[in-house]
């Protein structure tokens, strides 16, 4: 009967929630009680609720199958993920701190290559990123922001140190994700939001429509704005049409836009041409212009480039901010931190090891049985070698190939991912791994970074097969809603003060 | 308003009244066909021209205009575009591209239907249980269509797909006509047919949702020239042709004004107003009926070049 924590193990990895079986975190408190006093029917029923609430709000993402797109409802785990706030404001810091960085890195790297140039950064591997676009060379976008919108995804491991795992600085999604989580819990778990000060998540689309608005080339006129789509066929279609429902802007796609003799931007309406000031796109820099990048893309538009080249239209993300999303490029982000702004990394990268660099090599070399080693220029994985699981053979192979072309491999020690509990289909609680994804929006960064936003929390996604490391939802991951929690505020409200060294894990 | 959305919606419009004017002739063709005296056989090969997809049907079914190969073709065939669940698949993949511009609700009502006639299409097959399936779809169109109407803003969008609505109303009220009036003429003795005569018209009625409004509105007994006069030129009757030129002209006003397209819808308006009813029931009728098509497909044409095309 019901959710009994003393039998909730967490074994050997950090748990979110539980600093041991029947100890929630401080933060966790609240819900812990919550949840144990509910009827394993009332648990049953909240979660069907969710499942309801889900399915007529129409959440949804796309999947590929047997040559059809299919709508499939968001996998959804009722028990939240819980942040203490205190810990949330440093994280905040964080990343505005590493997204100010890397917007200055971009616009360094386009202009006047300072970072090469003090040796900081190797010239060499800019000439070998493939998302280092040459047109874009001599260029400064408004305010010098090139990643308005950079979702980073966040790791926690054994001892509890949070990482920074990578940055998606092209067309990270899941933002919408994270508001209609929300939205569920709100109608599903309504008591708890009396009780408990959760900081609301709701405010995104507004912050971002600010923002395109600032983007503006005619700042005095109203500006039109679109969201650029590749069509219904996307997996994150869903949330294209989401944002621009939200924002109330038109959701458009390549063949819509056309770009004038004038070079400006138009989109086709039944009153004729309507000039287009700002595009967020959910395109990749390489599909967005067919007349400057890849010739065969059908989802773009011709001459968006020199429309935007021109300054006649705003683009976010800018194109070419995709240089500083690249797995080597990552391993440089902490001196990119110290170089441009002069400080330490508040929030770590998960320790790397570039086997192009001597020292790192031997290390990597000694110890291929404990790291994971990445080919720098390989996605989705492929090409790894998981030191923990490997055989003699696989590491001597990766020996001969690290040696052979040094600069290609880079390593990382493996990670533990945190866990918390997620209710099983029998009303039980299993823990499962997780991650987190914030978002950033820029408006300033190179000169405040005051002025940038961060979503409270962000998208948790979480494994759902046991001992599974996979959060992506196309392969079997969920979701959980993401609380940032004010404790302080809570005892507070309830006339409780206690002191404030009490443990917020 | 996107030219590209205002094309989705007008199809969408289009699509919606396809599905639900195919079940309604099947339907009916299904009743006329039980009526009738087992000499007259004009069976189900009438259905292929009202839709105008002869040529496909024989591409893929030969010569076969056998029951099921014909109800196949109208309400399950993927290749035929026109069929009932080709039609309610275009107009969900629209759906999903102005999921934008139209309530989340008519989303849901769309997928049921679409489901229902996807998981269900065999039913069609029986001929007990043809009626209950077919009924079900004209219900299910008419509660997608409803929620529209009750949901969504008198925008430039929703006339958009008013237009589309009504355009292909008027087309499927001349095809059932077309087809109808010349397929028993010359069957068999005169004599032998006079009862039958009336009960093909009054299918045309029926398949038309008419029969009760037909009888208020004439207050005759069915006949041809009524109810020629009724499907083509009464002004009250939603689905007579007449009527749905009303109303692309009523939502024209609330578009960016296009001389063309207002001339056209003219030109067709004067084809049916003009027509003189007693003439056509001897001869001529036919031709008329290409005449109004082309009038129609011309105003289709009109709205793509102004609107859609950008």
């Amino acid at each position: 009967m019901a959710i009994d924590w003393r039998q909730y193990h967490c074994q050997d990895f950090y748990d979110e929630l539980f600093e041991a079986p029947g100890q929630p975190r401080e933060a966790a408190r609240r819900v812990a009680e919550y949840l144990d006093d509910l009827t394993d029917a009332e648990l049953a029923e909240r979660r069907l609720a969710a499942d309801l609430a889900i399915k007529v709000m129409g959440i949804s993402f796309t999947v590929y199958s047997e040559g059809k797109n299919v709508d499939r409802a968001w996998p959804f785990d009722v028990i939240p993920r819980v942040i203490p706030r205190r810990e949330w404001e440093r994280t905040e810091a964080g990343l505005r701190q590493r997204v100010a960085a890397l917007n200055h890195f971009i616009q360094d790297l386009y202009n006047e290559r300072r970072i090469v140039r003090d040796k900081v950064f190797p010239e060499s591997l800019l000439a070998e990123s493939v998302n280092f676009r040459p047109q874009c060379v001599g260029t400064t976008p408004r305010n010098g922001v090139w990643a308005h919108i950079c979702g980073s995804d966040l790791v926690r491991d054994r001892d509890g140190t949070l990482y920074v795992l990578e940055d998606n600085l092209r067309v990270p999604s899941g933002v919408s994700y994270m508001v209609e989580n929300r939205m569920v819990m709100k109608r599903v778990f309504p008591e708890l939001f009396e009780n408990t000060t959760i900081l609301p998540v709701d405010d995104y689309p507004a912050q971002l429509y600010d923002m395109l608005v600032a983007m503006s080339p005619r700042p005095l006129d109203q500006p039109n704005i679109v969201l650029l789509t590749p069509g219904i066929y996307n997996s994150a279609y869903f949330e294209h049409a989401w944002l621009a429902q939200q924002m109330g802007i038109e959701l458009v796609e390549g063949s819509d836009l056309y770009v004038g003799d004038d070079d400006c931007c138009y989109m086709l309406t039944i009153y004729g041409p309507k000039r287009v000031d700002v595009i967020y796109r959910r395109i990749d820099d390489l599909f967005i212009d067919p007349e400057a990048f890849r010739e065969d893309s059908v989802l773009g538009t011709p001459g968006l480039m020199r429309a935007w080249l021109r300054g006649n239209l705003a683009l976010a993300n800018a194109p070419g901010a995709g240089v500083a999303d690249d797995k080597v490029v990552y391993a440089f982000v902490p001196k990119m931190i110290k170089y441009y702004l002069g400080e330490d990394p508040i929030l770590p990268n998960v320790p790397s090891f570039l086997c192009m660099f001597e020292k790192d090599r031997a290390h990597v070399l000694a110890n291929l049985d404990k790291l994971v080693v990445k080919p720098a220029n390989e996605s989705g994985g492929y090409g790894m070698l998981i030191g923990p699981r490997s055989t003699p053979e696989e590491r001597n192979k990766f020996r001969d190939l690290i040696l052979a072309n040094p600069r290609n491999y880079m390593a990382q020690p493996t990670l533990s991912l945190s866990t918390a509990p997620t209710l099983m289909p029998d009303e039980t609680v299993e823990p499962r791994h997780l991650d987190l994804r914030p978002f950033v929006l820029s408006r300033d960064p190179l000169r405040d970074r005051g002025s940038a936003y961060v979503t409270t929390g962000g998208l948790t996604r979480v494994a759902m097969v046991r001992g599974s490391l996979v959060v992506n939802s196309s392969q079997g991951g969920g979701a959980k809603d993401t609380w940032v929690v004010d404790t302080e505020a809570d005892q507070a409200a309830s006339g409780q003060w206690q002191s404030q060294t009490g443990g917020t894990g | 308003m996107l030219s590209r959305v205002a094309d989705n919606l007008y199809w969408f419009g289009r699509y919606l009244q396809r599905a639900e004017n195919t079940a309604r002739l099947i339907n009916v063709n299904s009743n006329l066909l039980l009526d009738l005296p087992r000499t007259i056989t004009f069976g189900w090969e009438p259905l292929v021209q009202i839709v105008g997809a002869d040529e496909l049907f024989l591409e893929h079914y030969e010569n076969d205009f056998s029951e099921p190969n014909v109800l196949r073709f109208l309400m399950l065939d993927e290749r035929h575009h026109g069929s009932i669940l080709s039609s309610l698949q275009l107009a969900r993949e629209i759906l999903r591209t102005v999921r934008d511009t139209a309530p989340r609700e008519v989303w849901e009502r769309l997928n049921d239907l679409h489901y229902f006639v996807q998981g269900r299409g065999e039913m069609v097959m029986s001929r007990t249980r043809r009626q209950d399936f077919l009924q079900r779809i004209v219900d299910s169109s008419v509660l997608v269509y409803g929620t529209l109407i009750g949901n969504m803003s008198r925008d430039v969008g929703f006339h958009v797909l008013q237009i589309g609505t009504h355009l292909e109303q008027a087309d499927m009220t001349t095809r059932i006509l077309d087809v109808r009036s010349t397929s028993l003429i010359d069957t068999g003795p005169k004599q032998d047919l006079a009862p039958f005569y009336n009960i093909q018209w009054m299918s045309v009625l029926r398949s038309l949702t008419a029969y009760q409004m037909y009888r208020r509105h004439v207050r005759a007994r069915v006949n041809r020239s009524g109810v020629l006069r009724f499907l083509l030129q009464n002004r009250e009757f939603p689905r007579s042709v007449m009527h749905c030129l009303g109303n692309i002209g009523a939502s024209l006003p609330q578009l960016p004004q296009h001389r063309n397209v207002e001339r056209t819808l003219w030109r067709v308006r004067a084809i049916v107003q003009d027509a003189s009813i007693d003439r056509l029931v001897e001869r001529g009728l036919s031709e008329f009926i290409d005449e109004l098509q082309i009038g129609l497909g011309e105003l289709h044409e009109a709205l793509a070049q102004a609107y859609f095309r950008g």
